[in-house]
């Protein structure tokens, strides 16, 4: 079993780059969802000689939210600004993969030098996890558009949520439902928010600001 | 009765999203603010039990903090009588968020496991977002934008030291408050510090310390007053509690030492920090939140030094959130009749609306901690622990950052008081309501600045014995 943990630790973070070299914003949720899936069967290949009903809640949970609820609300976001593809990137492609190669070797680095106590189940565990919320961060950073800062977000947040499932088990069920939760909420009230911009932008009669539509600022 | 204080402000957060008239609304806040504030006076006298198996305690260190929502939510209630008099928007979805903030804020003050609290101060982050663009201008939705993604990724580092405590807590299994407390020899002391250094800086971000202030001037400049009382005396005051809470384990494990050195450094980056950013800047509003970073940094002071100034750092808890109410609520007041606050638009204040202006002296000598209000004993108190604890530098740099703070904001509100009177004026009469519930906050500053009630002086010294350093 310790290859497919291994396996999926590999993959979320191969995702997280493929996300950073991603200049469509469709394509980008696209494999955040591809992202999510493989993060809800961690709890499942964890535990695989006696799954619990408490990692299939966590599985489904996971699936739903990150999976289905939180693309879905996106995509809609996107659809009500009517905006599809990144127009520019801080950073190239190719120096963006290249930081990103960095970031990871980086964090299995930082890893060495961390020993976790008693005996986790696979040593990708850490630094995957570090080395997913880094590239999060490293897409929040480089991309300019306000959706695509959402994206960098969850990408720091699955990263996250990978070092919690992969490592240990003291956080109760309830308590994890609950994060899961509040990042839906976050995601929820953030495409509010965007569509609230959106329209005061639209109300404006000058035509600057049009193309400056979901730009943070 | 814990669970139901709870449970209650989210029912009725629920009922105020049905379409009903707008002063209905208005009333159900009024109601439930009483109603909770009145709970929260019994807990005075009779202390609740635990409750949902220990998840939710309330301890002398949460019943301060309740108390002071408790108050904020009802001066906001009051307040709001008076301001939904003259306004004509919608207030749906802020009356809606603001009961869910009073439920997650109670929650916050409650809880006594780390992921919960963690949970809880999310929430409260989502919940107050909406509240910034009320006015639904561009600048309040680049604001209330700015706020939740920094507040966010911020919140999203104090999770990862959540579990980086859960990694050094192996050996405990759990993320109790009192197990973590009882065993804290046994936590592992590299993970510790690698926890609580990002619960530092998540949690810090929240409460709004230099370098993480960023989000502040522009979410307090541009969110209405009764929003910015409940962020900047109730929100960042609960991210304290957090960082409280780091500051008990780490002193059971034994490491303060380490805590107190980060948490003085960032203490003191929020004095100097607005000291400099306040001297250019015109709009009352932003220069009260550059106030507010700098209570911040006395607060994350008091608890790094200890002892007196942690006694400090308690009490000013309290007088803080009577100053954010002054100051936010008088600034809110003004924007309303002026619409606007900045000082090009508003002078004159003192013949135009005098009590008004008074408010707004007595926001400039409260909050800059002039005797005889209280906030100057408590920050006497905090400058005091650091001349004990022979910091003499720290204690000069204090005390300048703070006369900085008094010019930078008195160059404003002086002139908005004093000066050539502006016209046009929106609204024509100063109205009860909202100057009873500012009278208020002003009349308790002044009782806690002459003299300290005994109850409170017991919860304070039973909280400050909680924290121990």
């Amino acid at each position: 079993m310790t290859t497919w943990i291994d396996a999926g630790c590999i993959l979320i973070v191969f995702f997280a780059l493929i996300i950073l070299a991603t200049s469509r914003i469709v394509g980008m949720i696209r494999i955040f969802v591809l992202q999510s899936c493989v993060l809800s069967l961690m709890p499942l290949f964890l535990h695989a000689e006696a799954v619990s009903a408490r990692d299939v809640m966590l599985s489904l949970g996971t699936v739903s939210l990150k999976a289905a609820l939180v693309p879905f609300v996106l995509f809609w976001a996107i659809r009500r600004i009517s905006m599809r593809t990144e127009v520019k990137p801080l950073i190239g492609v190719g120096a963006s993969i290249v930081c990103g190669a960095l970031l990871i070797a980086g964090a299995f680095w930082v890893s060495l030098a961390l020993r976790i106590p008693g005996r986790p189940v696979t040593d990708l565990g850490l630094p995957c996890a570090l080395a997913t919320v880094l590239l999060g961060f490293m897409i929040m950073v480089t991309r300019t558009r306000a959706v695509t800062q959402v994206i960098g977000y969850l990408v720091i947040e699955n990263g996250i949520f990978l070092f919690a499932v992969s490592l240990f088990d003291a956080m109760p069920t309830l308590i994890e439902m609950g994060i899961l939760l509040d990042i839906f909420v976050a995601v929820f009230i953030m495409a509010i928010v965007l569509n609230n911009i959106n329209e005061e932008f639209e109300h404006d009669p000058g035509g600057e600001s049009r193309a400056k539509m979901g730009e943070t600022f | 009765m814990l669970s139901w204080l709870i449970f209650i402000p989210f029912l009725c957060a629920l009922a105020a999203l049905l379409p009903v008239r707008r002063i209905f609304r208005v009333w159900l806040l009024g109601a439930t603010a009483l109603l909770h504030a009145s709970v929260v006076g019994a807990f005075w006298i009779n202390r609740p039990a635990p409750e949902w198996n220990g998840y939710l305690v309330l301890d002398p260190l949460g019943l301060i903090l309740l108390s002071i929502i408790s108050f904020l939510f009802l001066s906001v209630a009051v307040f709001m009588i008076g301001y939904f008099q003259h306004e004509q928007r919608l207030n749906r979805t802020f009356i809606a968020c603001l009961l869910l903030l009073l439920s997650t804020m109670t929650l916050v003050s409650v809880s006594y496991h780390m992921g919960l609290l963690w949970v809880a101060v999310e929430t409260t982050t989502l919940f107050s977002a909406p509240l910034i663009s009320f006015h639904r201008s561009r600048g309040s939705l680049e604001a209330t934008w700015k706020y939740l993604l920094v507040c966010s990724v911020g919140i999203a580092l104090a999770l990862m030291g959540t579990f980086f405590l859960a990694i050094a807590a192996n050996d405990v299994h759990t993320l109790f408050l009192p197990a973590l407390l009882k065993q804290a020899p046994l936590l592992s002391v590299n993970w510790l510090k690698l926890s609580v250094i990002f619960l530092l800086v998540g949690y810090g971000c929240k409460m709004g310390l230099a370098p993480m202030h960023s989000w502040k001037p522009e979410a307090y400049g541009q969110a209405t007053g009764m929003a910015v009382v409940l962020m900047a005396g109730g929100l960042t005051q609960c991210a304290f509690l957090a960082l409280i809470r780091v500051s008990q384990i780490c002193f059971q494990a034994g490491m303060s030492d380490f805590y107190a050195s980060i948490l003085i450094v960032t203490g003191v980056l929020s004095l100097i920090v607005p000291a400099v950013f306040i001297l250019g800047e015109k709009n009352i509003k932003r220069c009260f939140s550059y106030s507010s970073i700098e209570h911040m940094g006395l607060l994350a002071l008091g608890l790094g030094l200890g002892g007196l100034g942690l006694f400090g750092a308690l009490f000013h808890m309290i007088n803080n959130a009577l100053v954010k109410v002054v100051m936010f609520l008088t600034a809110g007041s003004i924007a309303q009749k002026y619409g606007s606050s900045r000082v090009d638009d508003v002078r004159g204040l003192i013949r135009s609306y005098p009590l008004t202006g008074i408010f707004l002296l007595v926001a400039l000598l409260a909050g800059t901690g002039m005797f005889p209000f209280a906030t100057f004993h408590s920050e006497l108190m905090i400058i005091n622990a650091a001349v004990i604890a022979k910091h003499y530098w720290l204690a000069a740099a204090a005390v300048i950052c703070l006369a900085l703070m008094f010019i930078g904001v008195s160059r404003i509100a002086l002139e908005m008081v004093y000066g050539q009177p502006t016209e046009p004026v929106l609204a024509k009469k100063e109205n009860f309501y909202m100057n009873a519930a500012i009278a208020a906050a002003v009349a308790l500053l002044l009782w806690f600045g002459f003299w300290l009630p005994e109850p409170l002086e017991k919860v304070l010294r039973e909280a400050a014995a909680l924290v121990g350093v």
